[in-house]
Formats: structure tokens, C-alpha cells, sequence
């Protein structure tokens, strides 16, 4: 099967002027103008197959946006090539845009002061929509997204996540067969953000459109995607799935106990068996935090030593492990999968 | 059936080949919404209009006074006082404010959404401008006449005779002054600050175009620098038909530049296009 | 009065830093004043070829009234207009509310809020064009002529200031007329280049009373090529006063009804 997306050594390379702080400088400034070069995506390759819903973890300024920005067609890279459905997508061939959709979070590309509707009517004019199939396509996004109270409200009127959900919808009546959605849920609150959640992975299940997300919200990326893509630096640092993720980055893991009923354990019994792991007590029991490889050996220790109800080993949060990840500076790559 | 609705069809127009339906289905669409949303701001919009009147006043009121009893380049003061009036309502339908936004678009961003649609930006600017320019006119004419009355316009060259001819003009005018200002609107995807640039091609259309003076009334040279310019023939030539001070051949003559001028500036606006979109994708979105 | 001193210092060298920092403001401000400046002398070059003077108004005193319009112009645009427009957005936005929340009378800080030191450009301009006008013209100012001249200045832009107050403090209520100071822009920067007794009697009146042009730039300039009457000067310094109490009691007016009426 073709792939949807295909990026080979894709890099994007800004020069900007250095200018430091304080007035001396400024004045120097004034006279001499110095510049430094900026890789903000350093050759990434990857490819998605048609169908995929692909999140791009990254920290601020790490080049998730500029990657995604290339792909749309915004941006001219320095170095690499890409081919998104067959189409080179800096070219914005008219027929690439009319497959595609750059859906962007809090910018709007719907007209301020107008009802939605009409916004929707100038797309379908925009992108030659057939009127029967603009019809029907405008009926289902409605009944999805819940928009029928808010088509006749001009766009000025609408809350944050109103407005969200009306340029979605917008962004998705030439029936793109690529979406690119840049921060899609933030600012919004946490039930709207899972109302989206939903809707892009209803979407993508009942068109087969390929997805590819940026997002700052684990929940996001968890709810949807089944692979991840984190960009550290401009460098591609992991391409697999969630799981393998956690697997390859988390360092530790979290035992938590739960004694019997009425039992007491003395904290330095405690701290002997888990050989100096920090133990935190709970009502029930503690839990302690500890390194992966002698995750097994330690809870074996604690299971013959200690009166245990129950013993459960989990891996850290998500987003402490890609905390941790964006902390470290690192030069690694990894492909998976 | 459900999923049959939001699953891809499997015919798709063809975007890239031009279709005139579509784009005056587009123009349809957009032009009625930029009337809308004028009417909307019809406060913002009224202030406009009156700004549109001060500059012919001032200068019908300087250029009477230089004239006085008598004449000034072929103008009586009832005369000059006809001429900007004329120049107000083709100055009005004429211009184009986008040079000053283009600036904010870049720094905000928002020429990338513009960009993402498979049709020109110029199409949507089109129809805003012409929204306001209709509706502005419910302001401009009545100020017209009223300023005609108070002054006591010297119409007598205007007749049906003069007024056929001035539509063509005034069309070609609307055209060309689009073309050539949307080029220098472009000037903002290279320098990060317009208004130098701006502010100088208003002065040279403030002379040469008609705007200041009638261009008789200038000295010889500028006369001759003019001729050579777009300026007078999206602005003075109309008004100079209207009033009836151009004649036969004259005018044909003057259609013959102003279409040779509106291929210049198309061709210049579709090269100059493509190196700003060339640049905006390099710096970035 | 010493607090309104150093407020007006803070922000005045704060609008310093800025003007260091974007070097690129202030060539442009200077290209477009020349630019400004010369298309009004080319423009009083045409005019001097058809006549040789204009309602008793010669070449060098319409170079005098135009250094003054700039002059006026650019004390207007450094700290005058950036802050009025800065109030009509803070009003709009909700930010006014700091200001009312700092220990200084709020008008004063609404009208320094926002420097643009880059418009003194038009200052200097226009005191190079009133000179080199002054000079062609040959005349000989006593101490009195100037100290008249100072005069006639401030009560100009005291009614002037007094009049952007009044505008913006609309937009206490006309929240959507953001462009209302542009009214006076155009008038000042069109009208303001000619000497108002050229308009005829009831433009001049509205020039003078409504949109207080005259005041601002033809007054002052006959005080320099000494076309001024006493009667002229005095209604200048009434006038002044009577602008400054109007719109002093108009922002009171509107901050009662501001704070009085929001939640």
C-alpha cells in the first residue's frame, strides 16, 4: 500500500538576528547587525500509511509545528523532500489543497462577524462542492459535532470551544484525505477537549482519513493516536507506539503495596527491603519508587517478607516520562516499529 | 448510509483548472458576505466616508482661492470646483486600502489560511473592496452634490455625451488602480515596515495622478513625467472625460493606456505574487 | 504635581528604550516626514507659480504655518495620540481597569500610557521648516512676539489635547468607533496645512470651534509673521481654558459612569 505521508531527511534551517539585552548592546545594534543560524527540524524521515492517526509529541519550539507546516504546504524546507498523497506539498497544487486540511487551534479561519453557515457556504464555493454532496456532508458534520443551534450565530459570538468545533467542521467539507491538526484542543475545557477527541477519531474511523496531531495534552495523543512521533530539537527522538515509549524512556516503576488488615510495618523493615528506594506511606499500605531492572527482585523481597493484601506494578504517567525525555538533551534516535 | 456521507468521494473537481462558475459563485458568496459585515460596522464605515471628504474640500476651497475672479490653467473657480468633486467619486471608487494590512497579515499569520485555499487572496479583497466602495457611495454621492451646490459647481461641459464615455473610463480606472496598488501591497512580504513606501507612492499619486490639482494646472514637466506613470489614467483621465474636457480620439486613446497599463500591472502582480508566496514559505508562515 | 513629573519621566525614557531597540521606526519616521514635507512645499511651488499669494498669505508665512502644523503634529503623535488610541483599546479590551487601579489620577496616566518618540521626528522638522521660513521672511521678533508665540502654542495644543481627550473618552460608550481620532488626523493633516481664513466664514467657524484646527496651527503661526490680533490671541487663551475644563469634566463624567455601572 502507497504510503499517505512520506518524509525523507526533512529539515528546516531559520537565520535570525542575536541581539542581547541592555542598551549598550542595543546600540551596537543599531550600527551592526549579527544573525545566527537556527535548525529547527533537523532531517526527520518517517512515513504514514493511509488511515493512520499519528500524534507529534514534542516540547515548545522543538519543530512539531514547522514539520507539520511543511507538510501542509506552508513551508519551503531547507533540505529533504516529502510527498504527501502523491503531492509535493510546498508546490500548494490547487488539487493537493483541495485533498488536504490545516486545521490550526485557537486561529480562526472562519469570518468573524458572519453566521457560521455562511462561512461553510463560502468553502463550498471555494472548493467546488457539489451542492448535494455539500448537503449531506454539512448534515453529518452538524449532527457529530452538535451545531445546529450555533449555525446562524456569527462566529464572534461563539465560546472557545463553539467556535473550535464550527472550524472543524468547516476545515472538513472538501473531504480531505489528510488532516494536519495543529494544538486542536487547546484552550478548551476538559469536556469539549474529549467531545473533539472523539469526533477526530470518529471521523478518521468512518473516512479512513489519515491524521496527523500536535498536541500538549497527553490526553489527547492517548485517546487517539496508537503511535507517536516525539520531535526533541528538531531531531526525531522515538517513532513507535505510546506503549514502547513509556517502555524505552520510563527508568523506573512504581511498586504500591497494600497490607492486610491491621498489619504494621516499621519503616526501617521497609527501607531495608527496598534497599534505600524512597517508600511513601498511603492509608492502606506505601508505595515506593524503583529502578526498572530491579523492579522484580524488590517486589519479590516484599512479597516474602511482608503481610500483603495486594501488590501492583505500574509504570510512571506518561507525561513524567516525556518530561523526563524533553529534560535530557540527547542526540538519540530510535525507530520502532 | 451515514458513512456514505462523510466518506470521500470518488470524483473530485479539478482545483487546478480554472472554472469561471465557480469563481462567480465565489464572488457571490464573498461579495454578499463583505456587505454584511459592512453594514455591520456601518459606524467604523460612516467615519470613513467623512474622512473621503476632506481632502477635495480643503482643496477645492485652497484652489478657489488661487483662482479667483479669474482663471488658472484652464480652471475658473466653479470649474475647480467641479473637478474635485468628479475626483472625489472616482478617487472613492478607485482606491484600495490593503497595502496598510498586508503588513499585519504577514506578522500575524494570517495570510496562511489564505494561502491553504485553492484560490487567489486578490478574489477576496476584490469583493471586500467593491462591497465598501458600493455602499460608501450611499455617502459619497449626496456629499458630491451637496458640495456642488454650496460651492457652485461649473458642470456645463457634463451631458450623456460625456457620461457614456466616463463608464468605460471609470471601470478601467477601478482595474488598473486595483492591479498597481495590489502590487505595491505585496512590497510587505520584504520590508517589515510599509509606511515609507506607501506614503511615497500616495504623493506621486497625489500629483501625477490628479488628485492635488488638475494635472493642466501643474508645471510642464510633471505634466510630461505624468503621461509616462499610471497614475493620471486610473484617476485624472476619468474625471477629465466627465467633464467633458477630452474629446474623440482623445479618449480612445486614453482607453488604449489604460488597458496597456492594466497588462503591465497583471503581469507584474502574477510574478511578483509568486516570489512574495516563494518568500513568505522560506522565512515563515 | 512632582508625582505627575516623575510618572511623565518613566514612561518618557521607557519610550527611549523602545526607540534604541526598533531603530527601523525611526528611519521610517523620518522618511515619511520628509516625504510629508515635501509634497506639501511642491505643492505650495504650484500653487505660487498661478499666484503670488494666497488671501495675504505669502510663500515663506505658508512655510511658517506648515513648520508649525508639523511641529504640532509631531508633539501630538509622540505622546498625545499613541495614548488616547491606547485608552479607546484599553476601554475596549478591559485593560483600563489597571489604570484605574494605580495610585495616579487616571487621566494623567491615560494620556502618557503610550510614547512613540519616534514622531518627534515631525517636531524637529517643523522647527527647521519654521525657521528657514522665519528667515526668508526677514523679520525680527521682539521678546514680546515670542513670548506671545509661546503662548499661543500652548493654548494650541492645550485645546488640542483637551479636544483627543473628548474623542476618546467616547468610547466609553461607542466601544465600536475605534477609528473616530482618524476624523481628526485627516482634518489636522489636511486643513491644518492651510491658513483657516481662506475657508469660507462657516468652515472657518466649524474649524475653529468644533474641530479646533485654527487654534492649533494658523493662530500660532500669525503670532510669528505678525497677522495676529489681540482679540485672536485672548479667545485663543479661553478658548484653551474653556477646552481643558469641558474635557477634564467630561472624563469624570464618563469614569462615573464607567465604574458606576459595570458589575
Amino acid at each position: 500500500m502507497t504510503a499517505a505521508i512520506t518524509v525523507t531527511e526533512l529539515g528546516k534551517t531559520y537565520v535570525v538576528p542575536e541581539r542581547e539585552g541592555g542598551v549598550r548592546a542595543a546600540l551596537v545594534a543599531l550600527v551592526r547587525r549579527r544573525t545566527r543560524e537556527v535548525k529547527a527540524v533537523a532531517e526527520v524521515s518517517f512515513r504514514i500509511e493511509p488511515g493512520e492517526i499519528v500524534g507529534f509529541l514534542g516540547p515548545n519550539g522543538a519543530g512539531k509545528t514547522t514539520t507539520l507546516k511543511m507538510l501542509a504546504g506552508l513551508l519551503h524546507p531547507t533540505t529533504g523532500t516529502a510527498d504527501v498523497l502523491g503531492y509535493t506539498p510546498w508546490r500548494r497544487d490547487r488539487d493537493y489543497l483541495g485533498r488536504m486540511s490545516l486545521i490550526m487551534g485557537q486561529r480562526n479561519q472562519l469570518h468573524w462577524d458572519i453566521p457560521v453557515l455562511d462561512s461553510f457556504r463560502l468553502n463550498q464555493a471555494i472548493f467546488r462542492i457539489p451542492p448535494a454532496e455539500f448537503r449531506v456532508r454539512l448534515d453529518e458534520l452538524v449532527q457529530l459535532l452538535e451545531l445546529e443551534e450555533l449555525l446562524r450565530k456569527p462566529v464572534r459570538n461563539l465560546s472557545l470551544g463553539e467556535r473550535m468545533k464550527c472550524e472543524i467542521a468547516g476545515s472538513l467539507l472538501h473531504a480531505p484525505a489528510v488532516l494536519f491538526l495543529d494544538e486542536p484542543t487547546i484552550g478548551l475545557d476538559v469536556a469539549m477537549q474529549r467531545r473533539i477527541r472523539s469526533f477526530i477519531a470518529e471521523y478518521n474511523f468512518r473516512t479512513g482519513a489519515c491524521v496527523m496531531l500536535t498536541s500538549h495534552y497527553m490526553a489527547d495523543v492517548e485517546a487517539l493516536c496508537r503511535r507517536v512521533i516525539v520531535i526533541h530539537q528538531g531531531r526525531l527522538l522515538y517513532d513507535g507506539d505510546l506503549a514502547g515509549l513509556v517502555q524505552r524512556f520510563a527508568a523506573h516503576k512504581t511498586i504500591t503495596v497494600e497490607l492486610e488488615e491491621g498489619a504494621k510495618v516499621a519503616e526501617s523493615v521497609a527501607a531495608g527491603l527496598v534497599h534505600g528506594a524512597q517508600v511513601e506511606r498511603t492509608a492502606t499500605g506505601f508505595t515506593v519508587r524503583v529502578p526498572k531492572t530491579e523492579t522484580p527482585a524488590v517486589a519479590s523481597r516484599l512479597l516474602a517478607a511482608l503481610p500483603i493484601a495486594d501488590l501492583t506494578i505500574e509504570e510512571p504517567p506518561v507525561d513524567q516520562v516525556i518530561e523526563k525525555v524533553f529534560a535530557a538533551p540527547t542526540s538519540e534516535v530510535d525507530r520502532d516499529g | 448510509m451515514a458513512d456514505v456521507g462523510l466518506a470521500t468521494p470518488d470524483s473530485r473537481p479539478a482545483l487546478s483548472r480554472f472554472s469561471l462558475a465557480a469563481l462567480a459563485s465565489f464572488y457571490r458568496e464573498r461579495f454578499a458576505m463583505s456587505v454584511a459585515v459592512n453594514v455591520a460596522y456601518r459606524g467604523a464605515v460612516a467615519i470613513w466616508i467623512f474622512v473621503t471628504l476632506i481632502q477635495p474640500l480643503v482643496f477645492i476651497v485652497v484652489w478657489r482661492t488661487v483662482a479667483g475672479e479669474g482663471e488658472t490653467g484652464g480652471y475658473t473657480a466653479n470649474q475647480f470646483v467641479a473637478y474635485f468633486l468628479v475626483m472625489m467619486v472616482v478617487d472613492h471608487m478607485t482606491f484600495i486600502w490593503h497595502m496598510w494590512e498586508f503588513e499585519w497579515r504577514i506578522r500575524t499569520g494570517a495570510f496562511s489560511p489564505l494561502l491553504m485555499r485553492p484560490i487567489h487572496p486578490i478574489h477576496g479583497d476584490v469583493c471586500e473592496n467593491l462591497a465598501y466602495k458600493v455602499l460608501g457611495l450611499i455617502g459619497v454621492l449626496p456629499a458630491a452634490v451637496l458640495i456642488g451646490v454650496v460651492f457652485d459647481a461649473d458642470l456645463s461641459g457634463v451631458g450623456l455625451g460625456t457620461v457614456l464615455p466616463f463608464l468605460p473610463a471609470l471601470v478601467l480606472a477601478m482595474v488598473l488602480r486595483f492591479a498597481v496598488e495590489w502590487c505595491l501591497a505585496l512590497a510587505a512580504f520584504w520590508l517589515t515596515k510599509v509606511t515609507a513606501i506607501n506614503s511615497l507612492f500616495f504623493a506621486l499619486t497625489t500629483f501625477f495622478g490628479g488628485i492635488f490639482a488638475p494635472l493642466a494646472v501643474l508645471p510642464g514637466w510633471m505634466q510630461t513625467v505624468a503621461v509616462w506613470t499610471p497614475f493620471p489614467w486610473s484617476l485624472a483621465f476619468p474625471v477629465e472625460v466627465f467633464l467633458g474636457r477630452r474629446a474623440g480620439a482623445d479618449i480612445w486613446l486614453g482607453y488604449a493606456a489604460q488597458l496597456g497599463w492594466i497588462m503591465l500591472a497583471l503581469g507584474g502582480l502574477a510574478l511578483l505574487w509568486r516570489r512574495a508566496t516563494r518568500r513568505y514559505s522560506a522565512v515563515g508562515a | 504635581m512632582r508625582h505627575g513629573l516623575r510618572v511623565l519621566r518613566a514612561f518618557l525614557s521607557l519610550g527611549v528604550l523602545n526607540l534604541v531597540q526598533y531603530r527601523s521606526d525611526f528611519f521610517i519616521a523620518l522618511l515619511n516626514a520628509l516625504i510629508s514635507l515635501v509634497t506639501q512645499v511642491l505643492a505650495l511651488s504650484v500653487i505660487f507659480t498661478a499666484t503670488s499669494d494666497l488671501r495675504g498669505w505669502g510663500p515663506n508665512d505658508l512655510l511658517v504655518l506648515v513648520g508649525i502644523q508639523f511641529f504640532i503634529a509631531g508633539l501630538i503623535g509622540v505622546v498625545m495620540r499613541p495614548s488616547m488610541e491606547a485608552l479607546m483599546e484599553g476601554i475596549r479590551l478591559g485593560t483600563f481597569d489597571y489604570l484605574l487601579t494605580k495610585p495616579a489620577d487616571s487621566q494623567l496616566l491615560a494620556s502618557v500610557q503610550m510614547v512613540a518618540p519616534q514622531a518627534a521626528t515631525d517636531v524637529v522638522v517643523g522647527v527647521g521648516v519654521v525657521a528657514y521660513g522665519m528667515t526668508r521672511l526677514g523679520v525680527t521678533l521682539s521678546p514680546l512676539d515670542v513670548a506671545l508665540f509661546l503662548v499661543m502654542l500652548l493654548a494650541g495644543l492645550v485645546i488640542v489635547y483637551s479636544f483627543l481627550l473628548l474623542l476618546a473618552t467616547c468610547a466609553f460608550w461607542f466601544v465600536k468607533l475605534e477609528n473616530v481620532l482618524v476624523i481628526f488626523q485627516a482634518l489636522f493633516g489636511n486643513a491644518g496645512r492651510w491658513p483657516v481664513t481662506i475657508f469660507p466664514p462657516w468652515l472657518r467657524a466649524f474649524l475653529t470651534f468644533v474641530v479646533p484646527v485654527a487654534f492649533a496651527v494658523t493662530v500660532p503661526a500669525q503670532a510669528l509673521t505678525g497677522q495676529l490680533g489681540g482679540g485672536s490671541a485672548l479667545l485663543a487663551v479661553v478658548v484653551a481654558i474653556g477646552f481643558f475644563v469641558v474635557s477634564r469634566l467630561f472624563w469624570k463624567f464618563a469614569l462615573r459612569h464607567y465604574t458606576g455601572a459595570s458589575a
